[in-house]
C-alpha cells in the first residue's frame, strides 16, 4: 500500500516504461519452440524465417491485440466504476461483456458470420447490457448499496451465458469456439481483428474523453454538476455508451475477458488518487499492461499448452476483488 | 395503578437492576467509552445526553448486549448480561433502536406481534396473554384505529409509537430508547415523550438517549451528561445542568430559563465562546 | 395470569390457530392454501410428465404405475425409466428453492442465490475435475459435494469478521466462484473431446442419468433440512429486521446466521451434486412462493414445493423442445429465468433493503 501518491506524470512514465517493456517480452517468449535468443534475433533484423514468422505474425498481433483490448478494457472500467460509484463494478462482473458476447453468438446462429458485423452487434449487446446497469442503479435510490448491482450482474452474466450455451448448442459449433465464447483468448484470432477493432476502440476513446470532465463534475453529486453547468443525466448516457462501445469492441475482438476492468482501476486509484480524469488517462496504459502480463503469464505457465488469458485474469482478479471488499472502507469515486 | 399497569398486569412490576461497571467499549485501538460506572434507578426515566461522539449510544448498545465491551462489564439482575441467554435477556430488557427497520408490508398489528417472540415458543405460538397484551399495546401507543395500516403509510410520530408499542408488548420491566425523537417534529416529539412517561408511571424502568437538553430536562427523573466516553454529571435536571455544565458539553455560552409548566431547565440565548 | 384466560382466543388475522392443550399453533391461512396448490400440482404435473408422449399412458395410469398398480410393462417403463428422473428433478428443485430462500433471508437481498456465492461454481469444479483431470475412484457427485462445501467454506473464512449485512460475504462468494470457474475453463480447455463432453453435463446443470446414491444422499438430507428450516422460521423472519431489532427481541444473530448458511450449504451442496448448477431455480422459485403467499414471512415450504415444480417443467421442456437432442435443464431455467429476473428487478415495489 502505497503512503503517497505518486504525481501523475510520474505514474505515467513508470506505466509507459512498464508498457514497453512488456511488450517486447511479449514478442520474446511463447508457448512454442522459439525461445529467447532466436526470438530477439528476429526482432533484432536477423533469425531465420520460423523465427521472424512467429515474431512478427504471431506475437506482434497477439501483442497488438492486447494493447487494444487492454486500453478498452481498462478504460471502460473506469468509466463504469465511475457512473455507478461502485467500486466493484467492472464489465465482466456486470453482464455487460456477456451481452457483447451473446449478442455475437445470436449473430452468428442468425448466419450473419462476417467479422466486422461482429463489431455492431457486440456493441449493440454491450449497450443492452449497460442499460440494465442503468436501471438497476436507477432503481429505488440503490445507489448506496454495491452489492445489488454486482448481483444483478451476475445473474445477467449467468442467463446470458445459458443463453449462448443454448444457441451453440442448437448449433453445434466446436467445443473450442464455445468456450472462446465464454472465456475469451488473444490467441488465435483472425489475422484482420485489429484492423476493424481500431475504429471502434478510438471511437469509444473518443466518447469517453467528451465525458470525462461532465463525470469528474458528478463525483461530486449531482445538484452540484448541475450547478457547473453539465448535465448528469446525458453524462450517464455518454459515459454508458462509451462502455458499451469500448466493451462492444473489445469483447468482438478477443471475447469476453474479465475482471481487467476491476484490477486496473483499482491499481490506478492507489496511485494516483480518485480524480477520474487521472485514473483515466493511467489505466489507459496500465490496462495494457496488465493484460500483457496476463498474456504472457498464460503463455509459460503450463507449457507447451496454453491457458485462456481468462482463466490467468480471473486468478489475478479475484483475489484482488476479495481484497477491495475486506477494505472496510470502500474508496470514494 | 394507572389503566396501562392494569392492562399489562403483573409483567411490568417485577424489579429489574442494570448496571455498568468499569466498562469500556470501542474497537480496535479506539476507546469509545472508557471506565464508566452506571446504576440505572428502577421505575425512573433516565435520559442519556452529550454531544456528538461523546459516546452515548454506544453506551445504550452496550447495555442493551449489542455489542461487548471491551472491558469491564454490563450486569443484568447481578449476572453479566453476555452469559444470559438471549431470550431471556429479551424478557426482561426491550430496545428501541435509532436504525429500525422493518420488513415492507408489514401492519402496525403485525409489528406488534413481533414483540411476544420473546415469550413464546415453538409450541406456544398464541396464546390468550399474547393476544391481551398486544391489544393493550395498541391501545396504550394510541394506535386501535391504525392496528391494520402498512408501517409505510403512517407519519413519522405514529411509527415511531408502533415501535414503542412493539416494545411495550414485550412486557419487559426496561426499556431502552435510542433518541426516539430525533427525526420527528415539535408535536409528534411530545406524544412519544408523554407516552414515555406513561410507561414509566406504569411501573417501567426507561434509560434513553435524547439529543435535545431541554426535552430531557423536561421528561427525565434523572439525567446523565456525558462528555467524551465518561459520565461528566448524573442528577436531576434541575440540580445539575448549569450554563456551566453546557459550556463543558457543548463549548457555547448560554441563559437558563425555568420551563413553565414543568419548571425544568430551558436553554436559551445560546451562542459561541 | 389468570386475567386473560377468560377470554376468548381468537387468531391473528389471516391466521389459523390449532390448539392442543397449553400448546398452540399458528398457521398462516394464505401459505397453507398455496401449498396445497402447489403440491397438487405438482403431482398432476409430474404424473402427466411420466405419460408424456406415450399414447397408452394417461397421467392417472401413470400415477398408478409409479405406485407399482397397473400393467407389468407400464409399471417397469414407469418405475425404471422415468420415476427416477422426476424424482431427482423433484428433490433437486425442492432443495434449492429452500435453499435460494434461506440465502435470501440471511442476505436480506432478493437477488442472492447460492451460486452467486460461488457455492455452484466449486461443486462444478470438483466434478470436471474427477472427470478430466484428477483420476480418482470417487464419484463426480462425492466429489461436486466436496467442491460445495469447499466453496463455503473458502467464502466464509476470507469473508470472516464481515459487515452484518453480509455484504462481505456475498462479494468474496462472487470472486470465489469466479476462481473456481476459471479454473473450471483451465481444465476444460486441457482435456480431450471425449472428456469435455463428458464433462459438459456438469457445467450446465443436467438431469441426465444421476446416479442414484447421490438422489438418495439427496432425499435424505431434504428430509432433514426442509424441517429444520421450519424450525427456524420463526427466527427466520425475525433476522428480516435490522440486526438491533433482531438482538433485541433475543435472537442469538451470529448462530442463527452460521445455521442458516449451513443449511443452504447442505442444502444446495446436496442438489447440486444431483443436477449440477443451476441457479435460477434458487433465485425465481422464492419470489414465487413470497408473491404467491404475498406475506412478509419466509417461505421455506412453498419455495421448495415451487422450486420442485420448476425444475420438473424445465426439465420435461428441455427434452422435448428440440427432441430428440436434449438441452440441458440447467440452460432451459436460466432462459426461462433469465426474463423472469428482470421482471423483479423492473417491477416497482416499495423501497426496502431486500
Amino acid at each position: 500500500m502505497l503512503a503517497s501518491r505518486l504525481s501523475v506524470s510520474k505514474a505515467l512514465g513508470i506505466a509507459a516504461l512498464c508498457l514497453l517493456l512488456l511488450c517486447i517480452a511479449s514478442l520474446l517468449l511463447g508457448a512454442g519452440d522459439i525461445g529467447i535468443l532466436p526470438s530477439s534475433r528476429a526482432l533484432l533484423g536477423g533469425g531465420d524465417d520460423d523465427a521472424r514468422f512467429i515474431v512478427f505474425e504471431l506475437r506482434w498481433l497477439r501483442t497488438e491485440l492486447a494493447l487494444l483490448v487492454g486500453i478498452a478494457l481498462g478504460a471502460a472500467g473506469v468509466l463504469l466504476q465511475a457512473v455507478t460509484r461502485n467500486p466493484l463494478a467492472e464489465p465482466g462482473l456486470l453482464g455487460v461483456s456477456a451481452g457483447a458476447s451473446f449478442a455475437v453468438v445470436l449473430a452468428i446462429n442468425l448466419g450473419a458470420s462476417a467479422a466486422s458485423l461482429h463489431l455492431g452487434v457486440a456493441m449493440l449487446g454491450a449497450l443492452v447490457g449497460c442499460v440494465l446497469v442503468l436501471l438497476v442503479t436507477r432503481m429505488r435510490g440503490v445507489g448506496d448499496d454495491p452489492v445489488r448491482l454486482v448481483l444483478a450482474g451476475a445473474a445477467f452474466s449467468g442467463m446470458l451465458g445459458a443463453l449462448s450455451s443454448l444457441l451453440l448448442l442448437w448449433d453445434q459449433r466446436t467445443a473450442d469456439e464455445m468456450r472462446f465464447w465464454v472465456i475469451g483468448a488473444l490467441a488465435g484470432r483472425p489475422l484482420d481483428t485489429v484492423d476493424w477493432s481500431l475504429p471502434g476502440l478510438i471511437g469509444g476513446l473518443l466518447m469517453a474523453l467528451l465525458v470525462v470532465r461532465p463525470l469528474a463534475a458528478l463525483a461530486l453529486g449531482e445538484r452540484v454538476a448541475s450547478g457547473l453547468g453539465h448535465h448528469p443525466q446525458l453524462t450517464r448516457l455518454g459515459t454508458l455508451l462509451a462502455v458499451a462501445i469500448l466493451v462492444g469492441t473489445a469483447t468482438a475482438a478477443a471475447g469476453p475477458i474479465g475482471f481487467i476492468g476491476l484490477i486496473v482501476p483499482y491499481i490506478a486509484r492507489r496511485l494516483v488518487g480518485s480524480d477520474i480524469r487521472r485514473t483515466l488517462v493511467l489505466s489507459m496504459l496500465l490496462g495494457p499492461c496488465v493484460l500483457l502480463l496476463a498474456d504472457v503469464i498464460s503463455r509459460l505457465l503450463v507449457r507447451p499448452y496454453e491457458l485462456p488469458v481468462g482463466v490467468v485474469t480471473a486468478f489475478v482478479g479475484a483475489p484482488i476483488l476479495i481484497a477491495v471488499v475486506r477494505n472496510h472502507r470502500l474508496p470514494t469515486l | 395503578m394507572t389503566l396501562l399497569s392494569s392492562l399489562l398486569g403483573d409483567a411490568s412490576q417485577t424489579n429489574v437492576r442494570l448496571e455498568a461497571r468499569d466498562l469500556s467499549m470501542g474497537y480496535a485501538q479506539t476507546r469509545i467509552i472508557e471506565g464508566l460506572d452506571l446504576l440505572i434507578p428502577s421505575g425512573q426515566v433516565s435520559a442519556i445526553v452529550g454531544p456528538n461522539g461523546c459516546g452515548k449510544s454506544t453506551l445504550l448498545a452496550g447495555l442493551a448486549r449489542l455489542h461487548k465491551p471491551i472491558a469491564g462489564s454490563v450486569l443484568l439482575d447481578g449476572k453479566a448480561i453476555g452469559s444470559l441467554p438471549s431470550r431471556e435477556v429479551a424478557r426482561r430488557l426491550a430496545l428501541l433502536p435509532q436504525d429500525a427497520m422493518a420488513p415492507d408490508g408489514l401492519t402496525v398489528s403485525e409489528l406488534i406481534r413481533f414483540g411476544r417472540q420473546p415469550h413464546q415458543s415453538l409450541l406456544r405460538q398464541w396464546s390468550e396473554e399474547d393476544q391481551a397484551i398486544v391489544d393493550a399495546a395498541l391501545i396504550a401507543a394510541d394506535l386501535k384505529e391504525l392496528a391494520d395500516r402498512p408501517l409505510e403509510s403512517m407519519s413519522g410520530g405514529q411509527r415511531q409509537r408502533a415501535w414503542i408499542a412493539m416494545a411495550i408488548a414485550q412486557a419487559t420491566p426496561l426499556l431502552l430508547l435510542d433518541e426516539p425523537t430525533s427525526a420527528l417534529d415539535l408535536g409528534h416529539q411530545i406524544e412519544v415523550f408523554e407516552l414515555i412517561r406513561q410507561l414509566s408511571a406504569a411501573g417501567k424502568t426507561v434509560v434513553m438517549v435524547v439529543h435535545d437538553l431541554s426535552s430531557a430536562c423536561r421528561y427525565a427523573d434523572l439525567l446523565i451528561a456525558m462528555y467524551q466516553g465518561r459520565i461528566v454529571a448524573s442528577g436531576r435536571p434541575e440540580e445539575i445542568v448549569t450554563s456551566e455544565l453546557v459550556e463543558q458539553l457543548y463549548g457555547v455560552r448560554c441563559t437558563l430559563l425555568r420551563d413553565p409548566l414543568s419548571g425544568t431547565p430551558v436553554i436559551t440565548g445560546v451562542s459561541r465562546l | 395470569m389468570n386475567a386473560f384466560s377468560s377470554r376468548s382466543l381468537i387468531a391473528p388475522p389471516g391466521h389459523h390457530l390449532l390448539r392442543l392443550g397449553p400448546c398452540s399453533l399458528l398457521l398462516h391461512r394464505r401459505s397453507l392454501l398455496v401449498a396445497l396448490i402447489l403440491g397438487l400440482l405438482l403431482i398432476g404435473v409430474g404424473s402427466w410428465i411420466l405419460a408424456a408422449g406415450d399414447d397408452a399412458l394417461t397421467p392417472w395410469k401413470a400415477l398408478q404405475a409409479a405406485f407399482g398398480q397397473g400393467e407389468a410393462l407400464q409399471v417397469f417403463l414407469i418405475q425404471e425409466l422415468r420415476l427416477p428422473r422426476l424424482i431427482a428433478g423433484l428433490l433437486s428443485g425442492a432443495a434449492l428453492g429452500a435453499a435460494g430462500c434461506l440465502l435470501q433471508t440471511l442476505a436480506r437481498n432478493r437477488l442472492a442465490t447460492p451460486g452467486v456465492i460461488g457455492i455452484d461454481n466449486g461443486a462444478t469444479a470438483f466434478a470436471v475435475a474427477s472427470i478430466v483431470a484428477v483420476p480418482t475412484s470417487l464419484a463426480p457427485s462425492a466429489l461436486a459435494l466436496s467442491g460445495a462445501a469447499t466453496a463455503a467454506v473458502l467464502t466464509f473464512a476470507l469473508a470472516a469478521g464481515g459487515g452484518a449485512r453480509g455484504y462481505r460475504f456475498i462479494v468474496v462468494g462472487i470472486a470465489i466462484g469466479a476462481l473456481f470457474g476459471a479454473a473450471t475453463n483451465l481444465m476444460l480447455a486441457r482435456s480431450d473431446m471425449d472428456a469435455a463432453n463428458a464433462a459438459y453435463p456438469w457445467t450446465v446443470g443436467s438431469l441426465n442419468a444421476r446416479p442414484a446414491d447421490s438422489v438418495l444422499l439427496l432425499g435424505i438430507g431434504l428430509a432433514v433440512g426442509l424441517p429444520l428450516a421450519k424450525l427456524l422460521a420463526n427466527a427466520l423472519s425475525l433476522m428480516r429486521f435490522s440486526d438491533s431489532v433482531a438482538i433485541g427481541l433475543g435472537v442469538r444473530l451470529q448462530r442463527m446466521r452460521l445455521l442458516t448458511l449451513a443449511l443452504c450449504v447442505w442444502l444446495t451442496a446436496l442438489a447440486v451434486a444431483v443436477v449440477g448448477p443451476v441457479g435460477l431455480i434458487a433465485l425465481a422459485a422464492p419470489e414465487i412462493a413470497r408473491h404467491l403467499c404475498n406475506r412478509h414471512g419466509v417461505p421455506v415450504l412453498n419455495a421448495a414445493l415451487s422450486g420442485a415444480l420448476m425444475m420438473i417443467l424445465a426439465d420435461w421442456l428441455g427434452r422435448t423442445l428440440l427432441a430428440p437432442i436434449e438441452i440441458p435443464v440447467g440452460i432451459i431455467a436460466a432462459v426461462v429465468g433469465g426474463p423472469f429476473l428482470l421482471w423483479i428487478l423492473l417491477r416497482q415495489a416499495p423501497r426496502s433493503s431486500t
